[in-house]
């Protein structure tokens, strides 16, 4: 971790406390708190509209925040932090009239690097990319799958201690999705952190370490995958009966049910004794099987949003 | 705003290298000109070259001018000493004249005839005429003022001929004493005296005024196009992540500044090369003895002056209009009316050019948004009192500082807003929040 003295060794590489930001009549975000550790995946979810690109503009500096602070490595965020982020906006693109060179030698020395350091890092990126035949091409010659490389190569030239991605699967081909992926779990095994938003609750699952739902403007719900899992674990259950479905959705205690390869899958309520539920349901049918599930992420946070109002 | 830094120099010089790298720029650096000379020199020249013969009937009931006339259009015999005192047009005017000479006249067969295209039009020449000293010229078309001026010096002529002869003078002795002096204009600097032609003080004033004209147009529209194309290719994001929205913005101003200054540069040296004492005399078109305007150092100066004032003026104007906007054709209704700004000076140019020390001059070249122009134009032609361009100066470089500011908050906020176009109640907010 190429940590600077000033760092606090510890702390959160970013924390948002209390931020605020509204246009107008509309908060975008309030009061937020967030915490992104270092050598984390972070996953911002969120519907659209629920203050993830507000968030990530406030962290970035583009938008100044109405209320609150946003700190890095444990300490203020100061202009010259701004270089040391990896940031990949949602609107993302290229100049189409530049060459692959001219443009990446162009973002590493907004971000700090000397034209020689720069020169040096594009070739051995656009190596690992395959596309250095491409070097001295323009980028409107380039597919739309390439282009998204070079982005990525961008994002990452200057060896950035924290990354900061809005929506990075957005429109990506299977091929440069893989790349992400790679690129940010070597990234974290490097020990820096990634904050990403996404609205897709899959990709989520499989690479968050911390999660953090906003809707409204609001956290709702946040955590590690695995105290997110606990705590709303117990809600979920399969069941299989011989008789009438109907009934059973009906029952006191059950707040969803959905049919599903042939049975049931049931939400409880939060309050609802699913040995309780379990001696009614017995009454009304024949019980064949009543199993406690997973669920799965996007249920949790469907229903977290939905509490919230 | 905080201090520009090294990133607004990156962005300067990408943007700079983008556009002088292009072949635009190039073709631009020579097509400029030459359209400008072209503007210049083909309106005078179309109007005053009628190519085609006119058919005219001339209808002397008199009987005593007729030939005269004829003489005097025809070129024929005309008498030197008359052409003397009236000049007949300029040079480009000696429209070919078929005469038809008639002494009685049927009006309706005449009018018939022109209609029919079989003559151009028919003069009346009669005693009525003579005394109210007005001949009619009657024609299809009445608008081909060169033609007419021709025909009426020639009557005039004609008829001045005859009633001196009438009154007992010679016609060619009066001729000769009543001969006309040349004007030549000698300018008064303070840099002491300098003769040079009333054509060649209209040329410098005219190439210099319609040169920044044309560079304020142009590259403030290249302003606008360039937010507007990082707009909408969606890089501008990538880069307000580590260079401030008034680093972009005054980058990019910086760097198409100093394209359109390298530009003007070329010129520049163009100019002075071209009429080094030995090019002149080499370039055979230029009539022997014309004095070429020159530009001195002050003037030279104040060009500088006067192009960034209204350089970053009118281009903050523009870039606040690129953020605001997504595409070109939304941005355009609003870029007109920063257009009216520019084009106003050029509607006042003669007035400004005659009358350099008048009311309106002095009023509308203090005026910020026309000062770059007017009072550039004012320099050219005869020099403004110290106070006046001072003043000026001082009170556009405020309101320019304060446009930049203006318009950097409304780049701000805009460069980042996709979607529907705002409500001008929705950029003051813009201004106020950002």
């Amino acid at each position: 971790m190429p940590a600077r003295d000033s760092d606090v060794s510890a702390a959160p590489a970013i924390e948002l406390v209390g931020v605020h930001k509204s246009y107008g009549k509309l908060a975008a975000v309030r009061e937020l708190d967030l915490a992104v550790p270092q050598g984390t995946i972070f996953g911002l979810l969120g519907p659209n509209g629920a203050g993830k690109t507000t968030t990530l503009r406030m962290i970035m500096d583009i938008i100044a925040p109405d209320a609150g602070t946003v700190r890095f490595f444990g300490r203020p965020r100061s202009p010259e932090d701004l270089r040391r982020i990896g940031y990949l906006p949602e609107e993302r693109g290229l100049y189409p009239k530049m060459s692959v060179f001219e443009q990446l030698l162009f973002l590493a020395r907004l971000r700090g690097l000397s034209r020689r350091e720069a020169t040096l890092r594009i070739d051995r990126w656009l190596e690992r990319v395959e596309l250095a035949a491409w070097r001295d091409r323009k980028v409107e010659e380039l597919s739309k799958g390439m282009q998204q490389k070079i982005q990525l190569v961008g994002t990452v030239i200057h060896e950035p201690d924290v990354l900061v991605l809005d929506e990075p699967f957005s429109g990506l081909d299977p091929i440069n999705q893989g790349l992400f992926k790679d690129l940010l779990t070597d990234y974290r095994a490097r020990g820096r952190a990634i904050l990403f938003s996404t609205h897709v609750m899959e990709q989520a699952e499989k690479l968050c370490d911390h999660l953090c739902l906003i809707s409204g403007g609001r956290a709702v719900l946040e955590g590690t995958l695995g105290e997110i899992r606990q705590r709303y674990g117990g809600i979920s259950y399969r069941v299989e009966v011989a008789g009438d479905l109907a009934r059973v959705a009906s029952l006191p205690g059950i707040e969803q049910a959905t049919p599903q390869n042939g049975g049931l899958k049931i939400l409880l309520t939060p309050q609802a004794d699913p040995a309780a539920v379990l001696r009614s349901m017995l009454e009304l049918v024949e019980v064949r099987e009543f199993r406690r599930e997973s669920p799965e992420l996007e249920e949790i946070f469907i229903r977290a949003v939905r509490e919230a109002g | 705003m905080t201090l520009p830094g090294n990133n607004t120099l990156i962005i300067a010089q990408r943007e700079y290298l983008a556009r002088v790298r292009s072949k635009g720029f190039w073709l631009a650096t020579v097509a400029l000109p030459l359209a400008l000379a072209a503007f210049g020199v083909l309106p005078s020249l179309l109007l005053m070259r009628s190519d085609a013969t006119h058919r005219l009937v001339i209808v002397d009931v008199t009987g005593r001018l007729g030939d005269e006339v004829r003489r005097e259009l025809t070129g024929g015999e005309a008498r030197e000493v008359v052409d003397a005192v009236t000049p007949a047009g300029g040079d480009g005017a000696r429209a070919d004249f078929e005469i038809e000479l008639l002494g009685e006249f049927d009006r309706g067969d005449l009018n018939r005839r022109v209609l029919a295209g079989d003559i151009d039009a028919w003069i009346l020449i009669d005693d009525a005429s003579l005394e109210e000293d007005q001949i009619r010229y009657y024609a299809e078309s009445v608008s081909n003022f060169f033609t007419q001026e021709r025909i009426e010096n020639a009557v005039s002529a004609a008829v001045r001929a005859w009633r001196l002869e009438a009154a007992g003078y010679d016609a060619d002795e009066v001729g000769a004493l009543a001969r006309p002096l040349d004007l030549a204009a000698v300018k008064v600097t303070p840099e002491g005296e300098k003769e040079e032609g009333v054509a060649a003080g209209i040329v410098l004033a005219y190439f210099l005024f319609f040169t920044l004209y044309l560079l304020l147009v142009i590259y403030g529209q290249q302003v606008m196009n360039g937010v507007i194309e990082e707009k909408s290719s969606r890089i501008v994001e990538v880069i307000v992540s580590t260079a401030r929205p008034f680093e972009l913005m005054l980058g990019k101003l910086v760097g198409i500044c100093s394209v359109a200054l390298t530009q003007l540069g070329i010129w520049m040296a163009t100019v002075i090369v071209l009429t080094l004492p030995g090019v002149v005399a080499a370039i055979a078109w230029i009539p022997q003895g014309t004095t070429l305007p020159t530009l001195g150092p002050g003037l030279a100066l104040h060009l500088l002056i006067n192009f960034l004032l209204g350089f970053f003026l009118f281009c903050s104007l523009y870039a606040a209009i690129g953020a605001a906007f997504n595409s070109v054709q939304e941005a355009q209704h609003f870029a007109v009316v920063v257009v009216a700004f520019l084009v106003l000076p050029v509607l006042l140019f003669w007035k400004v050019l005659n009358d350099p020390d008048g009311g309106i001059s002095v009023v509308t070249s203090m005026i910020p948004l026309f000062t770059p122009l007017l009072m550039m134009l004012r320099l050219v032609v005869k020099a403004p009192p110290a106070w006046q361009v001072a003043v000026a100066y001082l009170l556009t470089a405020a309101f320019t500082w304060a446009l930049v500011w203006f318009s950097s908050r409304v780049y701000r906020v805009g460069i980042l807003m996709y979607g529907k176009k705002p409500t001008l109640r929705e950029l003051w907010r813009w201004v106020r929040y950002a």
